[in-house]
């Protein structure tokens, strides 16, 4: 949907000057931007930019040795990735963290594992609270299920899965967390034309009924420029750009370093 | 045409998410149940009882406890006979110095207490994994063998190395013959093993395999992979423990540390690799087939060697013994990692369609 | 003083014993990232062989250096064996699996060594002389009064583990085939798409170890006498590896001395006070401290994962 303008207020997250070395290499150098509340934002550079490592930064894999980032209003400190799930960030990776000894529908129930409090014991015996709660879950991520039309491989071990269906799955995994900021990394890679409108759809349906805010990687430029409400450029760690899709396609940085002519 | 699920159909989650979800498998769950509890023990010799039966009822328990350690949350131990001895002295101490309490109370305890050291081992699974944290439960085991040994309280400064088990009874009711000690066991086994199904099928369970499959990425999920990896030793600690003090009290009744050294501790793993790691029916599957295979080599190979005349002596079939199972850790990893459990499954799938190949 | 000396000097002795065993494991984790728990099962068979063809051999009235030198070949040609087997059956099915597969089938290969080793060579314990002399020698009898205690046979061991050691660091860093190796410990796959005949590599590494064990065997075996404990090595090597880090050739070295020394001398002057019997555990209770401070050992290599 070319054209479509929303605007948003409220900062969910803001980075501000960011910078990640690993060894003598630097990873992200003085990154600053910020992520609305409600909105879909898209990072977009050429590969080694360092849109992975700002997401790492941002779900707590990787700790910058300077800059803040600011959560919810929170200038946050070292923070590990358990706790960047507690506050409801969840992601997806590029190249696909699945549980692969598990089934389709376990994969997508621990999501749900923040919100499962049921001690060792009352789960040994499996009775009242503890089969409740069980249930309790299974209902919530059978309608993820639904909504990504995986129902014929729920209990399909996950490492069986061909490589579309298992980055369904993930971003399911991701959903059942009902989480705020939702990370995608490169969630299209690999797919066809087919399978990339659907996870288009799944994105854009997830933003519209949940207002779950979105940032993903992309190196579609259709799907970025179609679905995303601002976007942000990497290159060699830095940031070339900042802004809504057309004035990024404009932008004669951008197009030198990554878009090329034509675009 | 036996096996067909066909007509049977979930009308609620909680049917969907049972134990024996098709009817056949709880028809024949339920029948073993039966078997074990009301037919054996009006069948079995005494030489079926402690050849065949206890040692694969309690083992089975061991090798159950190993599994959710290694198979469902992918922690290696090569410490699990150290574990055993643990509750088996736990037990054993409490026994001795309180009197009063009832030796299957013991038993319990010492699962308890073997589940207490089993945390501290585990802490180097926080730091170390793969083959670096088989060299520290392999630093618990060789520390247990000389503690079991050298340190005088824990045996009461017996002086001649072994210790005697309390006369086993239940409110006066003496629980020392052959048929006793296996009911006993049998209900140990099943009412903690069914607690471990439980336990591996709930969101606990859930973390340990998620730490096990990728545990970077577990923590994505909310997962604290200190508390998944020190629930995962505890609860394994506590079945092996518990293992060990019914090893010690029912099956050897006087026992020295040598019960507990590493040949057992090769044992349970081998149970669980040949029986299926992360499958609790497969922990039973292994301890079946390692508690038999030695009797039936015992029994077929010196006919065997008669024909070829070459006559085998009892070291010579445990050599075979050790052959065999290297062969087989081996052939299982290569063909099958699941173990039996999978052959299991599979054979489940083949007689869904019998009498149809496919 | 010279007492301290004494088991000392007795314990690094012992240490260069445990080093010759942990290189065979160093050498076949740096070529293949395979820890090989079969090793002690490898040094035990080849010993076994050694022993019992030395037997045959001096039955069949052979003069002494030949029957050696043909015990040696035929306990060689075993290993050869044992090698080809390893690769073929084990390895080759096994190439993609995670590390932790692989050890627990390297644990299947030592139950089925040591099966077969003692079945067809038999289980009892048999002395054995290759011509080293094992009379206890006094040295320093200047220095300290009546001398240090120490044995030639040990001596012997730690020359031998020199000699192996630096032999083994030149095959690495010179040879053609060494270089070969180092890449495919490095990556299987790459090592594969750049024409490196993996098998044959994976045939060559475990057989250079299985001579390793050879010599081990055949020192220890003078030492001790041939017998099942030998395998046992296998355990004690892990600590050493532990301490000297998986991938280094001169790590095992002061791994191995660092072990037997300490282990003596905790034995010695700490034993006493916590009952005796602490050299079973002390070496473990080491390599865990190790892990967890230093998990890559002195000398390994740093363990990075990436998400």
């Amino acid at each position: 949907m070319p054209g479509r303008i929303r605007s948003f207020t409220e900062a969910l997250l803001s980075v501000e000057n960011v910078s990640l070395t690993f060894g003598g290499i630097n990873a992200l150098t003085d990154i600053s931007f910020d992520i609305k509340k409600g909105e879909i934002r898209a990072i977009i550079g050429p590969n080694g930019a360092g849109k992975s490592s700002m997401l790492n930064c941002i779900n707590g894999f990787y700790h910058p040795q300077r800059g803040s980032i600011t959560y919810k209003g929170v200038q946050r400190a070292r923070m590990r990735p358990h706790e960047a799930a507690e506050q409801g960030i969840a992601r997806t990776f590029q190249n696909i963290a699945l549980f692969r000894g598990m089934s389709t529908l376990d994969n997508i129930m621990t999501g749900r594992n923040l919100r499962m409090r049921t001690g060792l014991f009352w789960q040994a015996l499996r009775i009242g609270r503890a089969e409740r709660e069980e249930i309790d879950h299974r209902i919530v991520v059978e309608r993820i299920i639904d909504f990504l039309e995986i129902q014929h491989v729920r209990k399909v071990p996950v490492g069986q899965l061909p490589y579309g269906l298992q980055k369904r799955v993930e971003l399911g995994r991701a959903l059942a967390a009902e989480p705020d900021l939702l990370l995608l990394d490169e969630p299209m890679a690999g797919m066809n034309l087919e399978e990339k409108q659907d996870m288009c759809r799944f994105v854009l349906d997830v933003n519209d009924e949940f207002g779950t805010t979105i940032c993903l990687i992309e190196h579609d430029m259709g799907v970025v420029m179609d679905i995303s409400d601002r976007v942000v450029v990497l290159d060699y760690g830095k940031k070339i750009g900042d802004g809504m899709p057309d004035e990024i396609k404009a932008n004669q940085a951008v197009i030198d370093a990554y878009l090329g002519v034509g675009h | 045409m036996l096996y067909r699920e066909a007509g049977q159909f979930k009308a609620s989650y909680r049917a969907d998410q049972a134990i024996f979800p098709i009817a056949q498998d709880r028809f024949v769950a339920m029948a073993l149940l039966v078997i074990a509890f009301l037919v054996v023990p009006f069948v079995a010799t005494e030489y079926t009882y402690r050849a065949v039966l206890i040692p694969t009822v309690i083992l089975s328990l061991a090798a159950i406890g190993l599994n959710v350690l290694m198979g469902y949350c992918g922690q290696v131990s090569l410490g699990s006979g150290a574990f055993m001895g643990v509750g088996a002295y736990a037990a054993y101490n409490l026994a001795v110095r309180l009197p009063f309490l009832n030796p299957f109370v013991c038993v319990l305890l010492g699962g308890f207490v073997a589940a207490a050291i089993g945390i501290v081992f585990g802490i180097p699974s926080l730091r170390i994994k793969g083959f670096y944290l088989a060299c520290a439960t392999l630093a618990a085991q060789f520390f247990g063998d000389w503690a079991f040994l050298r340190i005088k309280w824990i045996t009461n400064d017996t002086p001649s190395g072994s210790v005697n088990a309390p006369p086993l009874q239940l409110f006066g009711l003496d629980l020392s013959s052959p048929t006793a000690n296996y009911l006993v066991s049998l209900v140990f086994a099943v009412v903690l093993g069914l607690g471990a199904k439980n336990i591996v099928r709930g969101h606990i369970g859930r973390q340990w395999m998620a730490i096990r499959d990728m545990d970077i990425a577990a923590e994505i999920i909310g997962v604290l992979p200190m508390y998944a990896k020190l629930s995962a030793f505890a609860v394994s600690s506590f079945l092996i423990g518990v293992a060990g003090a019914l090893w010690a009290f029912v099956y050897l009744g006087s026992w020295e540390p040598a019960a507990f050294d590493i040949d057992r501790s090769f044992e349970l793993m081998f149970m669980v690799i040949i029986g299926g790691l992360g499958s609790i029916l497969g922990s039973a599957l292994g301890a079946i087939f390692i508690v038999l295979m030695p009797i039936f080599l015992n029994q077929a190979l010196p006919p065997l060697g008669d024909v070829v005349g070459w006559k085998i002596s009892t070291a010579t079939v445990s050599h075979f013994e050790s052959m065999i199972f290297g062969a087989l850790i081996v052939f299982f990893l290569v063909v099958e990692p699941h173990g039996l459990a999978r052959l299991w499954l599979t054979g489940k799938e083949k007689l869904r369609l019998w009498p149809f190949p496919h | 003083m010279g007492f301290f000396l004494e088991v000392l000097i007795g314990g690094l002795l012992a240490g260069v014993l445990y080093s010759l065993v942990a290189l065979g494991f160093v050498l076949i984790f740096k070529a293949s990232g395979v820890f090989n728990f079969a090793q002690g099962a490898m040094v035990l068979a080849a010993a076994l062989a050694l022993v019992r063809a030395l037997d045959v051999m001096e039955q069949w009235h052979w003069p002494f250096t030949l029957a050696l030198a043909g015990a040696f070949a035929f306990a060689a040609v075993v290993m050869a064996i044992v090698a080809w087997a390893a690769e073929r059956l084990v390895l080759r099915k096994l190439v993609n699996q995670e590390g932790i597969i692989l050890f627990m089938a390297t644990i299947g290969v030592t139950f089925f060594i040591e099966g077969l080793a003692q079945s067809v060579f038999g289980a009892d314990v048999y002395p054995l002389n290759i011509g080293l002399p094992k009379d206890p020698l006094f040295i320093l009898e200047s220095v300290f009064d009546g001398g240090i205690l120490v044995n030639e046979l040990d001596i012997w061991a730690a020359v031998i583990a020199g000699l192996l050691v630096t032999g083994l660091a030149l095959f690495f860093q010179r040879t053609r085939i060494g270089r070969a190796l180092r890449a495919v410990a490095d990556d299987h796959a790459a090592a594969q798409s750049v024409g490196i005949p993996l098998d044959q590599i994976w045939f060559i590494v475990w057989l250079v170890a299985g001579l390793v064990a050879l010599v081990a065997g055949a020192v220890w075996g003078s030492k001790l006498g041939v017998q099942f404990s030998l395998s046992l090595l296998a355990l004690k090597a892990l600590p050493v590896l532990i301490l000297g880090g998986f991938t280094s050739v001169p790590g095992a070295i002061i791994g191995g001395l660092i072990i037997g020394a300490g282990e003596k001398l905790a034995e010695v002057f700490l034993g006493p006070s916590m009952g005796g019997g602490i050299e079973i555990w002390f070496a473990y209770v080491v390599a865990l401290l190790f892990l967890l401070v230093r998990p890559q050992g002195l000398f390994g290599e740093r363990i990075i994962e990436r998400v």
